[in-house]
């Protein structure tokens, strides 16, 4: 059943996968509550049994032997619109010089320490060896020319560029690379493309550009290529984002969504309203405001975005922690305090300190779930039904929390709870366009009512498909983040599916097309901390990225989801070998799921049809915990609770913890 | 005269047992990982200066290759690392300040080598004019522990933006319980970047460990390039997924800058199918691919070449030969070997054994004291070379026999120290003691430390981190703290080994929560410190 393959570690496959402490009960009494929990147990258990086989056939392939690149494909990722690339090989000089024409300012200062970073890791292997005089390169040094003195960095920003690969030569006075672009950001995409082009060949201990001369001319599709990080769930150290936001820069991703507060806690300082981080986990989970400028910094060198994100009214529950009075009442703590003009001043205060870190045009007012705690809980399981049931429930606790707190406030100002949520948003995004930001609402603002919003929102989709074709035929402008493929924390969905979906889908007139400035993958913080985001963000925001970079002519007609695969199979390589932990591809993944419900659904029709109960208890006692790799159950636990009080306990114990990175 | 020194030395005994008392009480309150020796504090604070300088006038070690200047500046970036500090003056109250640090090494040597005393005194004032912490230390390597504990005293205050040391004065008396503290790392089953070992040994170093042992070469793919034999790397996974000679050595040039030795291994005869994609003749047959053909002179002839390699690049006073799992099947099935071993009247284990000792005796010649897995001990044991160390791994009660029999044992029992055993908890790897049922203080000198194993079967680049910590952290303080400091019951200390989980996610190390076995992902929201 379980191959074992591995020295040293034998045991570990005869071990039980993960949960020691299963409480079996055997109850007569409660008979058929067992069958339920039985059914419950085994779906679990071939689910950890699944996942296992999973793993292990993983490292049989892995005894493959000098697995071969395809040649024939192109290992940029994401794909450069336009390219031709020729068979000559050019060796690259490890004291590599930049020369770099344009704005002298700052502008110069991006370009050139993101060419000490290349350098570095370009010339990994190389750290010791330094080129000797004599020794011949054919790539001697980089000229950079950008045409903008302009370095501002925005939406919108021309991140084009041009970059040629060829032979110096003494008829030629541009040996080597050349990157040419109108802004310094085009520039960053240029050195980034030129480093994935860079390889260390082992044989000659050089590091090579292959199938030179390259000439390449590359712009992005959408403007808006973001990545959600959720730093109230779980707080996330600065040092962790600034690695997320450097490997963003590699899947020429460009702005990072900051959903910096929830209802679980507020890590930022606001210094108009000092008492609101105490909201925070702990006092060491906070960021100052230097700290949260560091971040934009750090990423705007980058030319990556920080889009800031205050979600309110429904996800601000941690609000209160610091100033009580936000709370509709004690026992009730969301939303915030529609009725209270105080409200709209924290909510001012915050948003002009925030003008003061994130220059970005778009902010983004949050504005969906009323309360929101169940929003994100489907990540372990992924059940859409549940989770479907869970939000309508949660929206009429809100809007009767709501009523029952406010009624006579809300009757007064002859307001509904859905009037009263319009107002809310509303008043929200005027303070924030007085504050010149274009503010950004998750789309149940527009759901709602699509009329009433300012004409300059932003609508963000999450909840399905559909949502922006509406939006942009209304004129809004839209950004796409379908949770049934663009959710990071769902993590059944497979790579093609990341890749395959279409942020343009169901909007043929090219103006409107135009309104859809993008799309978002969202890395929900419920089940990702410091030690698992990032193999939960790659390779599958990678996916996204060459959705939202390549041509979609490109990466559908040219690109079979085979050599898709193999380019991003590279791709994962590459950001493995620069220290990002980037997962093994999920194309297995699938076939798991599908094969976990056809064991399931036979498993439980045998139960029922050919077994009598006491069969069913005597042989899931015995044999079929053995052969689900619970082998070790002791008979005391496998016989000895009979007491309704620990069958109560039972969900708890039957709870079921996968660790990510098994899944992933 | 001999009343006074009485009443001195009475004097004495009384402040030592306040000292001893009170820090024994307030332990739970220190959040230093893993637990030093003694260690004796207060409750005040005081602020790191924006100049915090390193002073090391009056040491003996010139410091000519910089190795305490690195460390230091690695401090610095440690504690400014999970937040910006941007002291602001006016921020700033009549709280004394601490200029900086004064380091004292005795010794002017500084050869990283197995048992260098690692031991360090640190006293970290809470007044004076000016005030500098003082560290002395017999070796550099002991100073660089010092600076760890130092880094962990250090936090951000929020309202000045100034980083303090909380808790001063401190006095701190640190060595460490054993000389050997290793993690194994497996580039054999996956592949690991240079960056991720850059990375692993730069967490090695928070925890106070000090071996990597590197298990490069195995059934599956043979990363290293040996110059004597250039087509051994044939059997890496694929061209990219290897390592250069210069690769190697900087590795072990960046373990050794952070007071970290590696280990080589080579794990012959059972574990090296691999060679034989360079030189086919290593195999047995085509068919019948392991163990290494022992009937050729061959494959003497490259293992001393690559002990040779070796030789220049590694270091350590040791190298791990293997010798584990040794299905000795291929070479009575081949009938050339066969033939070989009747000629020699060698059985199976009888040339497994000839196996292990002809190649102990290469590494010898070359320097190397010689580390092997428990097999060889449990099947001829009395056979080994006396300079044999013998690494325990199959199961407790190894080391009591191998101390018996006057050999030195490493403690890697997989009940409890494999990381790959992803159901095992922290808890567990805390409570493991290298020194159970060995009472003889002969023998438990022998023990020279123990050793978590992260095989790589189902580990790569992605995952190796969250597999490691916090669990590694775990048995790091039951190798490093005195016996009568760690925790009879490791729930105990929960809160200080999130706190330092906490700190590694800070420093950019993907440590996973405590709750579960590894590499869980937390469960619900939370706070990391709950987690």
């Amino acid at each position: 059943m379980i191959i074992i393959i591995t020295p040293h570690n034998t045991t570990h496959h005869t071990t039980p996968p993960h949960h020691n402490h299963i409480i079996y009960p055997i109850s007569n009494n409660h008979s058929f509550n067992f069958v339920q929990k039985m059914s419950q147990f085994l779906l679990k258990a071939l689910l950890h049994l699944l996942i296992f086989q999973l793993v292990n056939s993983r490292s049989l392939k892995s005894t493959i032997h000098n697995t071969n690149l395809d040649e024939s494909l192109t290992y940029i990722w994401p794909l450069p619109s336009q390219f031709t690339s020729g068979n000559n090989t050019l060796t690259v000089n490890p004291n590599l010089t930049l020369d770099f024409t344009g704005n002298a300012g700052s502008g110069s200062v991006v370009v050139e320490e993101a060419f000490e970073r290349y350098k570095k890791i370009i010339f990994k292997h190389g750290a010791n060896k330094l080129a000797k005089a004599g020794d011949y390169y054919d790539v001697n040094r980089v000229t950079v020319i950008v045409h903008s003195d302009n370095d501002e960095l925005q939406l919108g920003v021309d991140e084009s560029y041009s970059l040629l690969v060829t032979k110096n030569n003494e008829r030629s006075i541009i040996g080597g690379v050349s990157i040419e672009a109108n802004s310094v950001y085009g520039a960053l995409r240029g050195l980034e493309t030129m480093s994935q082009l860079c390889i260390f060949y082992y044989g000659i201990k050089t590091v090579q550009i292959h199938k030179a001369p390259w000439f390449i001319q590359d712009k992005p599709r959408f403007a808006y290529r973001g990545l959600l990080l959720d730093t109230s769930r779980h707080y996330l150290p600065i040092e962790i984002i600034k690695q997320i936001i450097e490997s963003m820069s590699y899947a020429k991703l460009n702005v990072l969504h900051w959903h910096i507060i929830d209802e679980e806690s507020f890590p930022l300082e606001v210094p108009s309203y000092p008492n609101l981080w105490k909201g925070a986990y702990t006092k060491w989970e906070r960021y100052t405001v230097e700290d949260a400028i560091e971040i934009v910094d750090f990423a705007k060198m980058r030319g990556i975005n920080v889009m800031a994100e205050v979600d309110v009214p429904g996800h601000a529950e941690s609000w209160g922690a610091g100033y009580p009075d936000l709370w509709p009442s004690p026992s009730c703590k969301e939303p915030l305090d529609v009725s209270k003009n105080y409200t709209f001043d924290v909510i001012s205060g915050i948003l002009s300190d925030m003008r003061k870190i994130f220059p970005f045009e778009l902010f983004h007012l949050g504005g969906d779930e009323l309360v929101g705690q169940l929003r994100h809980s489907s990540s372990n399981g992924n059940l859409p039904l549940l989770m479907f049931l869970k939000f309508r429930i949660n929206v009429e606790i809100a809007l009767a929390c709501l009523s029952n707190q406010k009624m006579v406030q809300l009757q007064d100002h002859n307001m509904t709870a859905k009037d009263a949520y319009q107002y809310f948003v509303l008043r929200a995004q005027e303070i924030a366009i007085s504050q010149n930001w274009t503010p950004v609402n998750w789309e149940e603002t527009f759901n709602a009512f699509p009329s009433k919003l300012n004409p300059r929102t932003v609508v963000h989709n999450w909840l399905g498909g559909g949502v922006c074709p509406k939006a942009v035929a209304q004129g809004f402008r839209c950004i796409y983040s379908n949770q049934g493929f663009w959710y990071l924390d769902h993590l059944d969905v497979p790579w093609e599916e990341v890749y395959y979906v279409e942020p343009l889908e169901g909007i043929k007139n090219i103006s409107e097309q135009k309104l859809v400035l993008g799309g978002e993958v969202c890395m929900w913080g419920e089940t990702a901390d410091a030690s698992d985001v990032q193999q939960t963000i790659w390779p599958r925001a990678a996916a996204a990225a060459e959705r939202l970079w390549s041509d979609k002519e490109a990466t559908s007609s040219t690109n079979t989801t085979s050599a898709a695969l193999q380019r991003l199979e590279y791709f994962r390589c590459l950001l493995t070998r620069r220290g990002v932990p980037a997962a093994p591809d999920s194309t297995l993944r699938l076939s798991v799921v599908y094969s976990l419900v056809l064991a399931l659904f036979t498993v439980l029709l045998w139960c029922f049809v050919n077994v009598n109960k006491r069969k069913l208890d005597y042989l899931c006692k015995t044999s079929m915990l053995k052969d689900f790799g619970f082998g070790n159950i002791s008979a005391q636990d496998a016989s000895g609770v009979k007491s309704g009080k620990e069958s109560r306990s039972l969900d708890k114990t039957f709870e079921l913890n996968i660790p990510i990175s098994l899944v992933t | 005269m001999m009343r006074k020194l009485g009443l001195g030395s009475i004097l004495f005994a009384v402040v030592v047992h306040i000292l001893v008392i009170s820090a024994a009480a307030d332990i739970k309150n220190l959040m230093i990982w893993p637990m030093p020796l003694s260690v004796s504090y207060g409750h005040r604070f005081i602020q790191l200066s924006n100049e915090f300088v390193l002073k090391t006038e009056s040491s003996n070690y010139p410091d000519a290759s910089g190795i305490i200047k690195e460390g230091f500046s690695r401090l610095l970036d440690v504690i400014k690392v999970a937040h910006v500090v941007d002291a602001n003056t006016s921020y700033v109250g009549p709280s004394p300040v601490l200029k900086g640090i004064q380091v004292v090494v005795l010794s002017p040597n500084d050869e990283l080598q197995y048992g260098v005393d690692e031991s360090y005194n640190l006293t970290i004032p809470d007044k004076g004019n000016p005030a500098y912490a003082y560290l002395t230390a017999k070796t550099v390597y002991g100073a660089l522990h010092g600076l760890q504990t130092f880094s962990q005293a250090c936090h951000l205050n929020f309202t000045t933006r100034t980083i303090e040391v909380h808790q001063v004065p401190w006095t701190i008396v640190d060595r460490p319980r054993f000389s050997y503290r290793g993690l194994l790392i497996d580039t054999s089953r996956h592949y690991l970047p240079l960056p991720v070992i850059l990375k692993v040994i730069d967490s090695m170093a928070y925890a106070k460990l000090n071996v990597l042992h590197w298990h490069i070469v195995d059934t599956q793919s043979f990363p290293l390039e040996i110059p004597s034999y250039p087509k051994l790397w044939n059997g890496a996974y694929s061209s990219s997924e290897r390592y250069t000679v210069a690769d190697a050595a900087e590795i072990v040039r960046y373990a050794e800058r952070r007071g970290i030795n590696v280990l080589a291994e080579l794990d012959v005869p059972g574990h090296a199918q691999s060679w034989g994609n360079g030189y086919p003749s290593l195999w047995p047959s085509k068919d019948c691919q392991q163990p290494l053909d022992v009937s050729d002179d061959f494959t003497f002839k490259v293992i001393d070449g690559i002990l040779s390699d070796f030789s220049k690049i590694f270091k350590y006073r040791f190298v791990h030969l293997g010798g584990d799992e040794v299905d000795t099947s291929c070479w009575t099935l081949t009938p050339r070997i066969s033939k070989w071993l009747k000629q020699h009247r060698l059985n199976g284990a009888s040339a497994y054994e000839y196996f292990v000792l002809r190649a102990q005796k290469i590494a010898l010649s070359h320097g190397y004291e010689i580390i092997n897995w428990e097999e060889t001990f449990n099947n001829f044991g009395n056979k080994l070379s006396p300079k044999t160390i013998v690494h325990n791994w199959l199961g407790g009660g190894v080391a009591q026999q191998v101390t018996a029999a006057g050999l030195r044992c490493i403690v890697s029992n997989q009940d409890k120290w494999y990381l790959d055993h992803i159901d095992t908890t922290w808890q567990d790897f805390y409570s493991n003691e290298p020194l159970t049922n060995i009472t003889n203080s002969e023998q438990q000198r022998l023990v020279i430390g123990g050793e978590v194993c992260m095989w790589g079967e189902h580990i790569d680049g992605s995952n190796i981190e969250t597999t490691i910590w916090p669990r590694a952290a775990a048995a790091a303080e039951r190798l490093w703290s005195a016996y009568d400091n760690i925790a009879k019951n490791p729930n105990q200390i929960t809160r200080r080994l999130a706190h330092f989980r906490c700190l590694l996610n800070q420093r950019g190390v993907a440590s996973g929560p405590l709750t579960g076995g590894g590499r869980a992902a937390p469960e619900d929201p939370g706070s990391c410190y709950e987690q």
